[in-house]
């Protein structure tokens, strides 16, 4: 009511300005060849009111005052600005179609949609046709689609989600060891449906991560998404301030859009295989191998005579030790799986709703593993005018996930099962098999549940001047109960117990202004601010030997059992306050200038800077609509240079790093005192990490769209890094957190598109799209000197070395030259007369690996190692492939990765099987063959592998070890992500039936990847390059699905 | 032709503009690739205090994780009053090996072929930065350290050492070499300063005594006389060891020797089970009634590889023989010595039973 009086009064107030009558114009609208345009919206510009849709010939009829500006909308057609005169009756308006993909597009700045041509910042959008068919997570789909977005579907693990990066490296933290150690995800901030959401925050505690850790981004189903936009340069992220240093990536998800109600309904129903497993020697053929081994290796008759001690060697009429058990095989499993999307919209300009409703359902591949994913997401759109609009939304989402006895994405039981000896179960008694029995029977049940309503707000107060406000609460909610059996824990069962939850209120308020000055001076201005609590508090109970399988709980009957728990260090309480103000300014969208300032500040930082300022600037020059270019190259459809430059800070502190540590240690006075932590030494100076970006782009689309091509360069530097400077002992505390390291990456990226064929019936589309990332440390603390080494306290010693001028993550490794042919190889050190040996004095033989003695003194030690390679890929990127024939589509997408060096530790294990024939129980391991492999096997061999089945060897030599570059292969892949082929059924067949759209689709999913790296799959690896041979497999996806509209 | 033009300036244009974004490497003005070259490097032991007339090969260098390989030189060698000291850089004749001895040569043909000489400086720093006294740096070559074992600096030779790589130029300063004179056998009754015999440790004044070389295994020698154990301690000594040359050999020629308490042979018959083929790695055994001896190739051992002939690093010869004891039950004696000679020539090792002769005959 409130709003008819406002409009009224709003009308009355036009009315008496223009002194106008009302009068009553019929028309007609088409398009160039003369055919009648339905759903064409006639729009009063002085209002700003849609007054009506054309009727399906074309034709309309409006009742408005003279002297007033149509305009006529469609999609895929120019906007036409028609002035009625006065007394003018009829009208016919022709629309000439637009130039695909140009005017149209929208890009979002700072939460307010601008149009993409006055943008200055480089960002790419992909729609909901780039997404789907394909059942999966979110993230990996947008594999290989945008450039300079290196995403590596690095887990098969249900509900988890692999790493993305946008240009390069941020950081230089690794967490973990060995070859779980991993890289600090630094994944970009979205912002979904105007509110971020910091997609690390499930995995900030590593692989080895307590809770469900289910990735947000897994919660969104990707039926419900509208476009995606990802935002990679300084000028586009520094409006979203401290979260954005990594890229931003803006999902919209659908909202309603349809005069009728229309109901939608996807289902796929889809089955996952595992990859190849690792081929095995069953039964007697491994005993045959093991004795052969003992045999042809044994250096004494004591090892000849341990056979006889050793029962599944010797004692092979035992009906038990006749077994072949394939043990992989137990582990893994094709599963058939599904999902649902049930969605709802309707509406007109003035009222929409949505509802999405979705059901996911996954089962691991590997066995006791899984994920379901329950979501609705409503929103309902109110826009009485022009001038007000309303919009409410509400998020629902509850993941469950089954990590069986894992932790999401490390399976080290599972791992460490499939390896087993194909003899066991051993006679009598059933229990080698704990790994088995853990994995299998372990009850593990996480929830998370989320819930966020959304509410905004927005009102013009004046022409071109309108202020929004929304409100968002997040809510989630996070449990993981893990019960684990008697037979699998030495038995005593015992449980844990996770519970988590996190909020965020949101707000954010904004007022925009734009204007346009003799339609050639435009300009914009968005001041907003934003205010943000977050808070998560995570504790844990560890309960060991509680009574009995079937008591699983409540628990806490005994203190004495408990294992700790409590807490953890996770606990967040954060206030934020941001304000930002953006400017653009555009003459005849020609040349475009955008300026825009932000500050955030957070409790989280120390006084001395509570608030990070974010500066960036852009200009942009749209050579299409320079008349001289026009005349000279009317091809050129689109043109524009752009170059910017930015800053985005992200605080480093913390309570901890600023103020340090208490504990409860030491005594005053017979007190218990509270004392300060020595591990890290307060450091209030601490300076947030700056990110400046400079930025320079090309946009080009030619002969008539058919062509188009998008080409950025940019040079990152991200300054004050966060590194960790172990103190002198002398100072008392261990660590310094200072920041006084900092990377460069810089790159090119092209995105290229061609549409060759688009006649009628046939249409093909192909974009390939690439990016090209260099990264340089540029600094380190001062007394180093210029190189750091990360040594892996883990045995297997795979260390990293930062060195200044280099790629900033490189091994440091001993350096494999091949196998020595003959024991007349190995070198002889001339002054002593003693041949090369290992530190531990076992001198080096045929069918010993060559590693270099960099230092020169003939013993093998950790003088020796060398840096070498490259973890982080040089050069990513996609491509895509489209062919329509009239109804039907197939699409090819691929991805690809190269110039980046990984670590096989994954052959290095298998090689090392060997290592020990007489292992008993759990050292009873099943035997692979080599056959495949360039090993050394006699003297005269030239070989790249060492003699794996000289087994004497392995505890002396260890030629398996993983700390050498005999496992480093160049991780270059290319990978066809999906195959999908697709069927429209025609309007007219299924109006009949009363339907409106149907699409059936079958697709392939991580269909094959081609590489030469000999492991498995040269994407599932960690972050730093290393092949988890405990990791979780990425199953082959086989879909079929349908999309129903009615 | 104008369009052609054109082409060519837009094209050319083209090509230019894509130079510029491609090579902007340096534009970047990003730190260079080069090695690392660490603030502490430095050497565990910087005083060398290496014995002459044997190959001493030193602590290698605390790398700190600098990029290898690193070039390495010694620069200002100088004795400690400032005059220059090159006397142990000059070069001399010493063995090189180029193949592994690993004990099981027939011949002494086949040793010499797997090693070699060469003329290089009697001290120098090899390509991995390790300090390498040779073997041809003998007393009369290098003045070792003053006999009355006062040391003065004028007395001591320092030395910088000047470590580089593409990362830059470090020195390590003020190594000093402060030589022992040669020993020519080990283990050693001689005067570490002097070179002579040295006094009885236990009566260090007496003139009349002097420090033995015992035998490193002594079991179940009887005295013939006494019928008691021999054995050795502080107060007495029943069998000691004398390494000496002598004269009349070809040069590289071993000698065993046993005397009896008068001073007279004993014929090494009698020491009836030991393996006389196995006792050194030598060639072309000579056995009188006086001695046994053996063409050799020096020093013994020739490396520290473990070969049958050796333990811990030292040649080990072990002699032995059997009687009949009390209540027939086969009484076996052993004694030998675990030793190495690095001097080339003909020497001879003497068991000497000072006190009373081992009893050979049966009880």
């Amino acid at each position: 009511m409130k709003n008819k009086i406002i409009y009224s009064v709003l009308l009355l107030w036009i009315g008496f300005s223009f002194h106008a009558t009302a009068q009553t114009l019929r028309g007609r609208v088409l398009d160039t060849d003369g055919k009648g345009l339905g759903g064409v919206t006639v729009i009063n510009t002085s209002t700003g009111r849609a007054l009506v849709a054309t009727e399906p010939n074309g034709s309309f009829s409006v009742s408005i005052t003279s002297n007033t500006t149509l305009l006529f909308k469609l999609v895929g057609y120019t906007d036409k600005r028609v002035n009625v005169q006065r007394g003018q009756t009829s009208l016919t308006v022709t629309l000439a179609a637009s130039d695909q993909g140009i005017e149209e597009v929208v890009v979002t700045r700072g939460y307010a949609k601008r149009p993409k041509e006055t943008s200055t910042g480089a960002s790419n959008i992909l729609t909901a046709d780039d997404i789907r068919d394909v059942p999966g997570p979110l993230e990996s789909l947008l594999q290989g689609k945008v450039p300079g977005m290196n995403i590596q579907v690095n887990t098969g693990a249900p509900g988890y989600r692999g790493t993305t990066q946008i240009r390069g490296l941020s950081t230089l933290t690794i967490t973990g060891s060995g070859s779980e150690s991993i890289l600090m995800p630094t994944s970009p901030l979205y912002v979904i449906d105007g509110v971020p959401l910091d997609a690390d925050r499930a995995s900030e505690m590593g692989l080895q991560q307590q809770g469900p850790g289910i990735s947000p981004l897994s919660m969104i189903p990707p039926e419900d998404v509208e476009s995606i936009e990802i935002l990679k340069d300084a000028q586009a992220t520094s409006l979203y301030g401290s979260l954005a240093a990594y890229g931003v990536i803006i999902i919209n998800t659908k909202r309603g859009n349809s005069e009728i109600p229309r109901i939608n309904y996807t289902n796929n129903t889809f089955i996952k295989t595992p990859p190849k497993l690792r081929e095995t020697l069953g039964g007697n053929l491994e005993r045959r191998l093991k004795l052969q081994q003992i045999y042809g290796n044994a250096l004494t008759q004591e090892d000849i005579d341990r056979i006889q001690r050793t029962p599944h060697l010797s004692d092979s009429l035992n009906a038990y030790f006749n077994n072949s058990t394939n043990w992989q095989d137990l582990y893994f499993q094709t599963t058939l799986n599904q999902s649902h999307n049930l969605s709802v919209d309707g509406g007109n300009r003035i009222l929409s709703y949505k509802a999405n409703i979705g059901y996911y359902t996954e089962t691991g591949i590997i066995r006791n593993t899984g994920f379901d994913r329950y979501s609705t997401n409503l929103r309902m759109d109110y826009s009485p005018d022009s001038k007000i609009r309303f919009t409410g939304q509400v998020f629902a989402q509850l993941g469950k996930v089954n990590k069986g006895d894992g932790t999401g994405i490390l399976q080290t039981g599972v791992a460490r099962g499939g390896l087993s000896s194909t003899l066991l179960p051993p006679p009598s008694f059933y229990l080698a098999s704990s790994d088995y029995i853990s994995s299998i029977s372990t009850k593990n049940t996480n929830n998370v549940r989320v819930i966020r309503p959304y509410i905004e707000g927005s009102y013009e107060i004046l022409t071109g001047l309108r202020l929004t406000s929304a409100l968002s609460y997040e809510f989630s909610s996070s449990t993981e109960d893990t019960f684990t059996p008697a037979a699998a824990s030495n038995q005593f069962s015992k449980v844990y117990s996770f519970a988590g939850r996190e909020t965020q209120l949101y707000s954010r308020s904004s007022l925009n202004y734009m204007k346009s000055f003799n339609e050639e001076h435009n300009i914009f201005i968005n001041l907003f601010n934003e205010v943000r609590n977050v808070t998560r508090q995570n504790s844990v109970i560890h309960q060991h030997r509680t009574p009995n399988d079937i008591f699983q709980g409540p628990l806490g009957f005994d203190g004495y059992f408990s294992r700790g728990g409590g807490l953890l260090n996770n606990f967040k309480d954060e206030r934020a306050v941001s304000f930002a103000l953006s400017t653009s300014y555009d003459f005849k969208r020609t040349y475009v200038v955008d300026l825009s300032y932000r500050m955030d500040g957070s409790s989280g930082n120390g006084f001395g800077n509570l608030y990070t300022r974010n500066p960036a600037i852009g200009f942009r020059w749209n050579a299409h609509h320079e008349e001289w270019i026009k005349e000279r190259a009317p091809w050129l459809n689109l043109g524009s240079v752009r170059a910017s430059w930015g800053i985005n800070v992200m605080p480093n502190s913390t309570l901890e790093r600023v103020y340090g540590r208490y504990n409860i240690w030491g005594n005053y006075n017979q007190q218990q005192g509270i004392g300060i932590d020595f591990g890290q030494i307060p450091n209030p100076n601490l300076k947030p990490t700056t990110s400046s970006q400079y930025n320079l782009g090309i946009d080009l689309a030619l002969f008539n769209n058919k062509v188009d091509l998008v080409y950025d360069t940019y040079y990152k530097k991200v300054d004050n890094l966060l590194f960790d400077q172990f103190l002198n002992s002398s100072v008392g505390f261990h660590v310094l957190a200072s920041n006084d390291a900092a990377i460069a990456n810089y790159g090119h990226e092209l995105a290229l598109n061609i549409r060759p064929i688009n006649r009628g019936d046939f249409n093909w589309t192909f974009s390939i799209n690439g990016a090209l990332n260099r990264d340089v440390l540029l600094k380190l603390p001062a007394h180093y000197g210029g190189q750091f080494i990360r040594w892996d306290g883990d045995n297997n010693g795979q260390h990293v070395v930062f060195r200044v001028g280099t790629s900033t993550l490189s091994n440091y490794l001993l350096l494999n030259e091949g196998v020595y042919s003959r024991d007349e190889d190995v070198p002889i050190d001339p002054a002593t007369g003693l041949r090369y040996r290992a530190s531990s004095g076992v001198f080096f033989e045929a069918g010993d690996p060559i590693w270099a003695d960099r230092n020169g003194d003939y013993i093998l030690d950790d003088r020796d190692y060398a840096r070498t390679g490259n973890s982080q890929p040089l050069i990513t990127g996609g491509m895509q492939n489209t062919f329509n024939y009239k109804n039907i589509q197939l699409s090819i997408y691929a991805s690809f990765t190269a110039k980046r060096t990984i670590l096989n530790n994954a052959l290095a294990e298998r090689m090392a099987l060997m290592a020990n024939p007489f292992g008993q129980g759990g050292d009873n391991k099943v035997v692979v063959p080599l056959d495949g492999y360039d090993m050394w096997r006699q003297p005269g061999d030239v070989a790249k592998y060492p003699y794996a089945y000289a087994y004497t060897r392995s505890n002396t030599i260890q030629p398996f070890r993983y700390d050498q570059t005999l496992w480093e292969e160049n991780g270059t892949y290319f990978k066809i992500n999906n195959i999908i082929l697709a069927y429209n059924f025609n309007r007219s067949f299924l109006s009949r039936y009363g339907l409106q759209r149907l699409r059936v689709y079958g697709s392939l999913d991580n269909v094959v990847t081609f590489s030469e790296y000999s492991g498995p799959n040269p994407e599932n690896v960690t972050s730093m390059g290393r092949d988890l041979s405990n990791g979780y497999p990425v199953p082959r996806t086989y879909n079929l699905g349908l999309n129903l509209s009615f | 032709m104008m369009s052609y033009i054109k082409y060519k300036v837009q094209g050319s244009m083209a090509a230019l503009s894509l130079l510029t974004l491609f090579s902007c490497d340096n534009m970047y003005n990003l730190p260079t690739d080069q090695d690392f070259i660490s603030e502490n490097l430095t050497y565990n032991t910087k005083v060398l205090e290496p014995i002459l007339g044997r190959t001493t090969v030193f602590t290698p260098l605390n790398v700190d994780n600098s990029t290898l390989p690193l070039q390495f030189e010694i620069v200002n060698a100088r004795f400690g009053d400032g005059t220059p000291a090159t006397d142990f850089l000059e070069n001399a004749e010493t063995y090189e090996w180029i193949d592994e001895y690993d004990g099981r040569e027939t011949s002494l043909q086949e040793i010499e072929s797997k090693r070699r000489l060469v003329s290089k400086p009697m001290f120098e720093v090899d390509s991995g930065g390790r300090f390498i006294l040779h073997a041809s740096a003998t007393s009369d070559r290098i003045l070792p350290r003053p006999t009355d074992s006062v040391l003065k600096t004028q007395d001591i030779r320092f030395f910088d050492l000047k470590l580089s790589n593409s990362g830059g130029v470090r020195y390590v300063k003020d190594f000093q070499l402060i030589p022992w004179r040669e020993m020519d056998y080990d283990p050693t009754d001689l005067n570490p300063y002097t070179g002579e015999i040295a006094p009885d440790p236990a009566n260090p004044k007496d003139p009349r005594k002097r420090a033995y070389i015992l035998p490193s295994i002594m079991v179940g020698l009887v005295g013939d006389s006494t019928d008691v154990n021999l054995i050795n301690n502080d107060q007495k000594k029943d069998l000691v060891v004398y390494i000496r040359q002598f004269q009349g050999g070809n040069g590289h020629k071993l000698r065993f020797k046993f005397l009896d308490k008068k001073g007279n042979p004993i014929n090494p018959a009698e020491f009836n089970e030991t393996r006389w083929d196995n006792l050194v790695h030598g060639f072309n055994r000579e056995t009188t009634s006086e001695y046994v001896q053996y063409d050799v190739a020096y020093p013994i051992p020739l490396t520290s590889f473990n070969t049958v002939y050796t333990m811990g690093g030292r040649a080990r010869a072990l002699f032995s023989y059997s009687r009949m004891g009390w209540g027939g039950v086969r009484q076996l004696a052993t004694f030998g010595l675990d030793f190495r000679i690095f001097k080339k020539g003909d020497w001879e090792i003497v068991f000497h039973f000072q006190n009373d002769n081992p009893k050979f005959d049966n009880d």
